[in-house]
């Protein structure tokens, strides 16, 4: 799994990397663009195109129809049954490209919800180091120590929380950089990068853990712990972060349903897709 | 099992991700996204429309009340239902009835009516349908023939309708930008029986009634029938490819497109309409790229951003094809292909271009939207007013089973349009006009007719049983139409004229140049298209068009001669003495039955507008095809060898219609134009004095003063 998430994550950062510098808008329209044509693709050919064109311009026709009849009343409540009955087969058409789509979408938006998801810390901040053991090893009795790497340090002794299998530390950021910060326990050495940089659009990736497949496939960001060593994840806190709108804050899973599907919308004529 | 195992944990991983990813609740991603935009807008659309249409009703009823349209008020009937099949024929009606092949028409006979129709005169469509609308008779509608000429300059024009360039245009550099409509103006005059039950709050839906073009407002729904142009403002130009260069000619009715083959690859074009965007008006075109496989026996075809392959011998669907004039604007048109051959020579042929009842570059329908609602419910549908491409067959382009596959496919979507408009009113008129008779008949009458000249050309493959089959396909569809009516309705089928044998044409200018009514020009024996070699102020009389014979008359021609009053009447006695009873030099039969002049005819406000005399043709005969585009040469009479072998130009009381109604009527002779009165009494609305027709069933009053007697 990690093999796959290491490309994917490589892809990402391949389309990202002019936009390291630029407003998160930039980086937002350009995935989101590619996301309209990718959407366009899958379902231009896994939809029935040809009976999503008929059906679109029978739902036309029964709106025109109300228009034309309005005078029959019960023409008219025929023309809104017909409509009702036309709607429902228009959204049976787009549940093939839709079940086909969301598996890759999921994917994409698991991978971006690590650049747009989180803030980068910033220099003088302090943040949360949480260590969660696995449930048969106890945080009281068991060694874990936290070796900061430059531009870091540990803030606080570690704080033992028995029924959350947790082991806490405070982490003070006094440089800005992508920094190494090292979890020592039983001798093994796990790695796990704090990011504190000043660029506003980077890969961030807020745990690391050990687990399923699910569990990998839902944090791509860094590779995940060993089996073998009694540490089921390592949590970083940072700020959440969010697309500015003119003052207003919006969430960047909003801003990329919306831009995504108005690419779509906006480029359906080009390639000739009945959407 | 193992393998079983896992296959199963990893479905129920991926169905747990699809429900519950972390950031992803509530949220199914972009690509739901349009399915769900587009149909929750539908959704808000139709809910909206819905309460608007529920709450505004009892309003509407309560103004059409105060407004005093109590509409229905005195009807006798719900629904009224008018099938027009263009020259049903009543001798062939009566023997196909009599061998039991048209038991619908039959049952209408023996349950309610059936007459003979008398027709108009001259017994054209556009002069009989136009007198079927306003039940008047041609000199108060103003419409004698297909074509009018223009006294200013001899030149035909369209009769019925005159399309012309906004008024106001704005020159920018190349462009002449239109700052206003362009000048669409119908030419029939008095008012349709369907407008006054308008008036009265009857709705009405009219499908390709001839003579609809431009669509009139009034309260209903109508579609445009003949005469409605196609997008090259034409009465229908078709398209004929062909890498033959022995076919390569003048073909009338179309345009002939030579192609070049080369590695099966084509590269040609599809000339448009004329780019009157542009100061020089230059036609448009569409480039086409045509692909053959020899192989499979088709052809892949690239036109307007669109592929489809077509085989040989077969139709394509519609086709949509876009012209861009300029300044980002579009024109649209449908049309259909049709390849006739793929080797050794390639032949195409491509319908006119019709006007996309979707995107209509013209008015074709009230609403304008009727037309696009009809198109988004049934699919694209032919638009031309004269839709079945009767050329088409004449020039040898389709043969005789592609232009019946042709026509009966236009037929079917004409059927859909009826049976849509039938379902949908439940109180009001119905009036559909199937041309699929008159073009059937007119090209293979031949059958019929052995000892008919166009049966000696390699043309002729067929049989009579071709218009036999059209008759119970007629009756097949008048069963269908009477399933769907109850005791409340009534349903009358008609059509406007009958049909006869074209052998023999006519040329009537040739016999005026001969007998010195008309004159040519120095040192000319013969004249071109159009009177072009005719010298005017020497010629008395001329004929143009399908009937009508014109003097050259001082006052109201550009170069008239003719003095009117005692010189006019005096040649127009002699004319008439000498052409009535004209003989055909071949074999001594007589080729005119009687010539009407239309002094004696009745009278109207446009009577000024017709033509002199209305040739009455004997059965046989009919102008010929030269002097209908005002040719002259040294033949008077000459055998009319083309498809087109069936006609009813001539004596109009040889070709009368059919009326079928399910209702008894008080006449065995009932007229084309009582059936607008008799639908104004049906629906209780009072019949205007002004009009010729009479009523065919009694009013509530003559009945109890019948019985009284």
């Amino acid at each position: 799994m990690w093999i796959f998430n290491s490309v994917l994550g490589k892809i990402f950062e391949f389309l990202f990397y002019p936009f390291h510098n630029l407003s998160p808008w930039i980086g937002m329209i350009f995935i989101s663009f590619l996301t309209g044509l990718f959407m366009l693709f899958v379902f231009r050919h896994t939809s029935n195109q040809q009976g999503i064109k008929q059906i679109k311009n029978k739902i036309k026709a029964h709106l025109l129809e109300l228009r034309l009849y309005k005078e029959t009343l019960s023409q008219s409540l025929k023309a809104q049954r017909n409509l009702l009955g036309c709607n429902l087969k228009y959204i049976s058409y787009s549940a093939k490209p839709m079940l086909v789509m969301i598996i890759p979408l999921i994917l994409i938006i698991i991978h971006l919800n690590l650049w747009f998801g989180y803030e980068p810390l910033s220099s003088g901040n302090t943040t949360l180091l949480k260590v969660k053991l696995e449930e048969t090893h106890s945080p009281l009795s068991t060694d874990v120590t936290v070796e900061a790497g430059k531009g870091l340090k540990v803030d606080s002794p570690p704080l033992r929380i028995e029924e959350n299998s947790e082991i806490d530390w405070r982490l003070l950021v006094h440089k800005r950089g992508v920094h190494d910060l090292y979890i020592k326990v039983n001798g093994e050495k796990i790695k796990k990068i704090v990011v504190a940089t000043t660029h506003s659009l980077h890969k961030i990736s807020s745990v690391k853990i050990q687990g399923d497949f699910i569990d990998s496939l839902l944090h791509p960001g860094e590779s995940p712990i060993d089996d073998h060593i009694p540490i089921h994840s390592i949590h970083i806190t940072y700020p959440n972060s969010g697309m500015n709108l003119w003052g207003f804050h919006i969430h960047w899973l909003v801003a990329y349903f919306v831009l995504s599907v108005f690419f779509g919308f906006a480029f359906k004529g080009v390639f000739k897709v009945s959407i | 099992m193992i393998h079983k195992l896992q296959t199963r944990n990893i479905l129920i991983a991926l169905f747990f991700l699809l429900i519950s990813t972390l950031p992803l609740n509530a949220y199914v991603g972009p690509g739901a996204g349009f399915a769900f935009l587009s149909s929750f807008l539908v959704l808000f659309l139709t809910f909206l429309l819905a309460v608007f249409s529920l709450i505004s009703w009892p309003f509407r009823f309560l103004l059409r009340i105060f407004k005093g349209q109590k509409a229905y008020k005195k009807s006798r009937i719900n629904k009224l239902v008018i099938v027009g099949l263009d020259g049903m024929e009543p001798t062939l009606a009566e023997k196909f009835m009599a061998q039991g092949k048209l038991p619908n028409l039959s049952k209408l006979k023996n349950e309610g009516t059936y007459a003979p129709l008398r027709t108009t005169t001259p017994s054209i469509s556009p002069v009989a349908w136009s007198s079927f609308m306003t039940g008047v008779n041609p000199s108060k509608h103003n419409i004698f023939d297909f074509l009018s000429r223009d006294p200013r300059n001899y030149m035909p024009d369209l009769s019925s309708a005159r399309i012309g360039s906004p008024r106001r245009t704005l020159s920018l550099g190349k462009y002449n930008i239109p700052l206003s409509k362009p000048l669409i103006k119908g030419l029939r005059k008095s008012t349709s029986f369907w407008k006054m039950l308008g008036d009265h709050g009857i709705f009405s839906t009219i499908l390709r009634v001839p003579i609809t073009f431009p669509p009139e407002k009034f309260r209903g729904h109508l579609l445009s029938g003949m005469c409605a142009p196609d997008l090259k403002g034409s009465q229908g130009t078709f398209f004929f490819y062909t890498s033959d260069k022995e076919k390569i000619k003048k073909r009338e009715g179309g345009i002939n497109i030579p192609v070049t083959v080369h590695n099966d690859k084509i590269e040609t074009y599809i000339s448009g309409p004329e780019n009157t965007l542009l100061q020089d008006k230059k036609e448009l075109t569409l480039p086409v790229k045509i692909y053959l496989d020899k192989n499979k026996e088709e052809a892949t075809i690239e036109v307007s951003g669109q592929k489809f392959t077509v085989k040989k011998n077969t139709f394509s669907d519609w086709i949509q094809l876009t012209f861009k004039p300029g300044l980002m604007m579009k024109v649209k048109a449908i049309c259909r292909f049709y390849v006739s051959q793929i080797h050794p020579h390639f032949e195409m042929y491509i319908t006119p271009l019709n006007i996309d009842p979707e995107k209509p570059a013209l008015p074709i329908s009230h609403p304008f939207i009727y037309s696009v609602y009809l198109s988004k419910l049934l699919g694209s549908y032919i638009t031309l007013g004269e839709a079945n491409d009767t050329w088409a067959l004449n020039e040898r382009v389709l043969d005789e089973k592609a232009f019946l596959d042709l026509t009966y496919s236009n037929h079917e979507e004409w059927e859909k349009m009826l049976f849509n408009a039938i379902d949908k009113t439940k109180k009001g008129l119905v009036t559909c006009v199937f041309e699929t008779t008159d073009s059937i008949q007119h090209m293979f009458w031949r059958y019929l007719d052995p000892n008919h000249p166009a049966l000696k050309t390699d043309q002729a493959n067929m049989n009579a049983q071709v218009i036999e089959d059209l008759y119970i396909k007629m009756d097949r569809l008048i069963g269908k139409v009477q399933e769907k009516l109850d005791k409340n309705s009534v349903l009358m089928i008609m059509s406007d004229h009958g049909f006869k044998s074209f052998r023999r044409g006519v040329n009537l200018n040739s016999w005026l140049y001969q007998n010195g009514y008309l004159s040519l020009k120095e040192g000319k024996k013969e004249s071109g298209e159009w009177f072009e070699d005719v010298d005017w102020t020497k010629t008395r009389a001329y004929a143009l068009g399908l009937g009508g014979l014109y003097i050259n008359q001082k006052g109201r021609e550009s170069q008239g001669i003719v003095s009117p009053g005692k010189e006019k009447r005096e040649l127009k006695k002699e004319l008439s003495q000498k052409l009535s009873g004209l003989k055909d030099d071949q074999d001594g039969q007589e080729a005119i039955n009687k010539i009407y002049d239309i002094d004696e005819l009745p009278p109207g406000p446009y009577k000024d507008n017709a033509p002199d005399f209305v040739v009455g043709y004997n059965e046989g005969y009919r102008v010929s095809w030269d002097s209908v585009s005002g040719k002259v040469n040294s033949r008077i009479f000459e055998d009319n060898a083309k498809a087109w072998s069936g006609d009813h130009c001539i004596d109009p009381p040889q070709v009368p219609g059919v009326f079928f109604c399910s209702q008894k009527i008080n006449t065995s002779s009932p007229s084309i134009m009582d059936v607008a009165p008799t639908a104004l009494q049906l629906f209780g609305v009072n019949i205007p004095s002004y009009m010729d027709g009479h009523s065919l069933i009694d009013s509530p009053q003559n009945s109890s003063s019948r019985k009284q007697k």
